[in-house]
C-alpha cells in the first residue's frame, strides 16, 4: 500500500443518497468548487457525504467530470454547436430526469462546465419559438408545485450544512497537525484517506 | 426529452443561467408565458445582459438591443381595434394585463386597449427584466405621451443614453423642465431642439454628460460659465466674441474641468478688434493654448461665426 505518486491518482469516496459508496479521482472531483472550498485542504475523514443526490446521478456527474479532466481548462460558456460528439452523447443519452437530476447535482456541486453546458442545452429548446411554442415546451408550475420547490431548496440548504459541517469536524481533527506545513498536511491527509480506501476495498 | 420541461422547478442560479443564454427577443418572447416565468425573470435582472431601450413615442415603437447591436428586438403597441391580417395572435399576461400578441420576423406586435397605457406598460416590463439605458427617437417629443412616459422613467431613476426634447410652450412644460432638469445626473446625452417661448428661460439645476442645442439663443454666458459638461455644443447662440475670452480665461484659470470637446456657433462672434486671449479670432485659429498649471492643452479652431476646441489632457 504505497502512497499515489501524484494527487490526480488519489481516489475520494462519495457516499449517496443510498448511503452507498463508490471513488471519484482527486482531479475529476476538483472541479466541483463545492468540493474546493471544503475539502481541498483540509481532506475529507471518511466518505464525503452527497447524501442529496442518487448513486446513478452522481455517478453521471463524476462521469463528465473524470472525462473532462484533460481539456483545458474551462473559459466560459460554450454554445452547444461548439459541443463534442461525446458531450452530445453525454446529454442525449439522458431521459428528462436524469437529466433534471444532474442539473441540480452539479449546480449543488458547483461544476462550471457542466452546469453551463446543461444551461445552454435548456437555452436552445426555447430558441426560435414564439411565446406560444414556448409554453408548450415548458411546463408551468402550480402554486402547491412552488411551494414543494422551495422545501426541496430548503432541504438542500440544510445538506449543504451538513456538509460544511464534516469539513469543519475533519479540519478539527486535523488541527494537531497543524504546525506541519501546508503542503504536508494536505499530502498526510489525503495518505491518510487513500489508507482508509485502500483498506476499505480489501473489506 | 418530448414532455414538457418543468423550467421553474430548476434551481434559482441554473434558471438564472438559462435566462442570461436567451437573446433579448426570446427572453421578452419567455417572459409572456405567464406570471411566475415573468417574476423569475425581473429576479434575474441584475444578471442579465445590458440593454439600450429605444423609445419612439411618435410611431409606438420599442427597440431593445444590446451596445454592439448584434442582438435586437423590436416591440410595436398598437391599439386593440387595430385588426393584423397575421392570424398568429395569442393573449397574454404583459405587466399584469392581458394584450393580443402577434409575433412577427424581428420581435411581436402588442394590441393595447390605448397606445399610451401599452407603451407606459410595456416600458415598465422591460425595465424590470433587464439593465435598462434608455434613448428616445429624435422627433418623438412630438408625441401626446412623450411627457408622461419620460415623467414615469425619471420617477424611476432609470438612466438614459440619450434624451431629445424641444420645449414646445405647453403649460405643463415647465413641471416638465422641472422635472429633468433635476436628474441630469441620470442622462449621458441631452439634446434640445428648441425652446418656442421666449419667455420661458430653462435653468439648469444639474448637467447631462453631453449637451447639445439646436437653438441656443436663450443659453448665457452665466449658463455656460456653470456647465460641468464634457461635450458642449450649441447652435445659433447669441454668445460674442467677447464671451469667447471669458470662457477660455476660465478654462485657462482651471475651471470646466470635465470638458473635452466644445463648439460654439453664434452671429455674433466676428474677427474684429475684439481679441480672445488677446489675440483675434482669426489668429486664435489652429493655436494650441494651455491651462495656467499646465494640466491640460486645448486645440482652437475658429471661423467666422464659430469656434471649436478639443481639449488634451497631458
Amino acid at each position: 500500500m504505497t502512497s499515489p505518486a501524484s494527487s490526480s491518482e488519489v481516489k475520494y469516496l462519495i457516499e449517496s443518497s443510498e448511503g452507498n459508496t463508490f471513488d471519484v479521482s482527486g482531479a475529476a472531483l476538483r472541479q466541483s468548487n463545492t468540493f474546493n472550498a471544503m475539502f481541498l485542504n483540509i481532506g475529507a475523514d471518511g466518505p464525503i457525504p452527497f447524501t442529496d443526490y442518487n448513486e446513478a446521478t452522481l455517478k453521471k456527474v463524476f462521469e463528465y467530470c473524470e472525462h473532462s479532466v484533460n481539456e483545458e481548462n474551462y473559459s466560459g460558456p460554450k454554445h452547444q454547436d461548439d459541443l463534442s460528439k461525446w458531450d452530445l452523447n453525454f446529454f442525449n443519452e439522458m431521459d428528462q430526469k436524469m437529466f433534471i437530476d444532474v442539473i441540480n447535482a452539479s449546480n449543488f456541486l458547483d461544476i462550471e462546465r457542466l452546469t453551463s453546458y446543461c444551461c445552454e442545452r435548456i437555452a436552445r429548446m426555447l430558441r426560435g419559438k414564439n411565446t406560444q411554442e414556448m409554453i408548450k415546451v415548458i411546463t408551468l408550475p402550480t402554486a402547491e408545485e412552488l411551494e414543494a420547490k422551495q422545501k426541496v431548496e430548503e432541504k438542500k440548504a440544510a445538506a449543504a450544512k451538513k456538509v460544511a459541517e464534516k469539513a469543519a469536524e475533519t479540519a478539527e481533527k486535523t488541527e494537531t497537525l497543524e504546525e506541519l506545513p501546508v503542503q504536508q498536511l494536505v499530502q498526510t491527509t489525503r495518505n491518510k484517506l487513500t489508507r482508509k480506501y485502500l483498506s476499505f476495498s480489501n473489506e | 426529452m418530448s414532455s414538457p420541461f418543468p423550467l421553474l422547478r430548476l434551481p434559482r442560479l441554473v434558471l438564472f443561467d438559462v435566462f442570461k443564454s436567451l437573446s433579448i427577443g426570446e427572453k421578452i418572447k419567455l417572459s409572456f408565458c405567464s406570471k411566475k416565468v415573468s417574476t423569475q425573470i425581473n429576479n434575474a435582472r441584475l444578471y442579465s445582459q445590458k440593454v439600450n431601450v429605444q423609445l419612439n413615442c411618435l410611431r409606438q415603437k420599442i427597440s431593445v438591443y444590446t451596445e454592439n447591436y448584434k442582438n435586437s428586438f423590436e416591440i410595436s403597441i398598437y391599439s386593440d381595434s387595430w385588426r393584423s391580417h397575421n392570424s398568429n395572435t395569442d393573449q397574454f399576461s404583459i405587466a399584469c394585463c392581458t394584450a393580443r400578441v402577434i409575433s412577427i420576423s424581428k420581435g411581436v406586435q402588442i394590441c393595447w386597449k390605448n397606445h399610451q397605457e401599452g407603451f407606459l406598460y410595456v416600458t415598465q416590463h422591460l425595465l424590470k427584466m433587464f439593465q435598462c439605458t434608455i434613448s428616445t427617437k429624435s422627433h418623438c417629443y412630438g408625441s401626446d405621451f412623450f411627457h408622461p412616459t419620460i415623467s414615469m422613467l425619471f420617477d424611476r431613476q432609470v438612466e438614459f443614453k440619450r434624451l431629445t426634447i424641444c420645449l414646445n410652450g405647453s403649460k405643463d412644460q415647465s413641471l416638465f423642465w422641472n422635472q429633468i432638469s433635476s436628474n441630469f445626473g441620470l442622462v449621458e446625452y441631452f439634446r434640445i431642439e428648441s425652446v418656442a417661448d421666449p419667455a420661458f428661460i430653462p435653468v439648469f439645476n444639474s448637467w447631462p454628460q453631453k449637451i447639445y442645442i439646436i437653438r441656443s439663443d436663450w443659453f448665457t454666458l452665466e449658463s455656460l460659465l456653470a456647465c460641468t459638461c464634457t461635450t458642449i455644443t450649441l447652435w445659433d447662440s447669441l454668445l460674442g466674441t467677447k464671451d469667447l475670452d471669458v470662457i477660455l480665461r476660465k478654462w485657462k484659470a482651471g475651471g470646466f474641468a470635465n470638458l473635452e470637446w466644445m463648439k460654439i456657433q453664434s452671429r455674433n462672434i466676428e474677427n474684429n478688434e475684439t481679441t480672445i486671449l488677446g489675440m483675434n479670432l482669426m489668429e486664435l485659429r489652429g493655436m494650441v493654448i494651455q491651462t495656467d498649471d499646465g494640466s491640460k492643452k486645448a486645440t482652437i479652431n475658429t471661423d467666422y461665426g464659430r469656434i471649436e476646441m478639443s481639449v488634451i489632457s497631458i
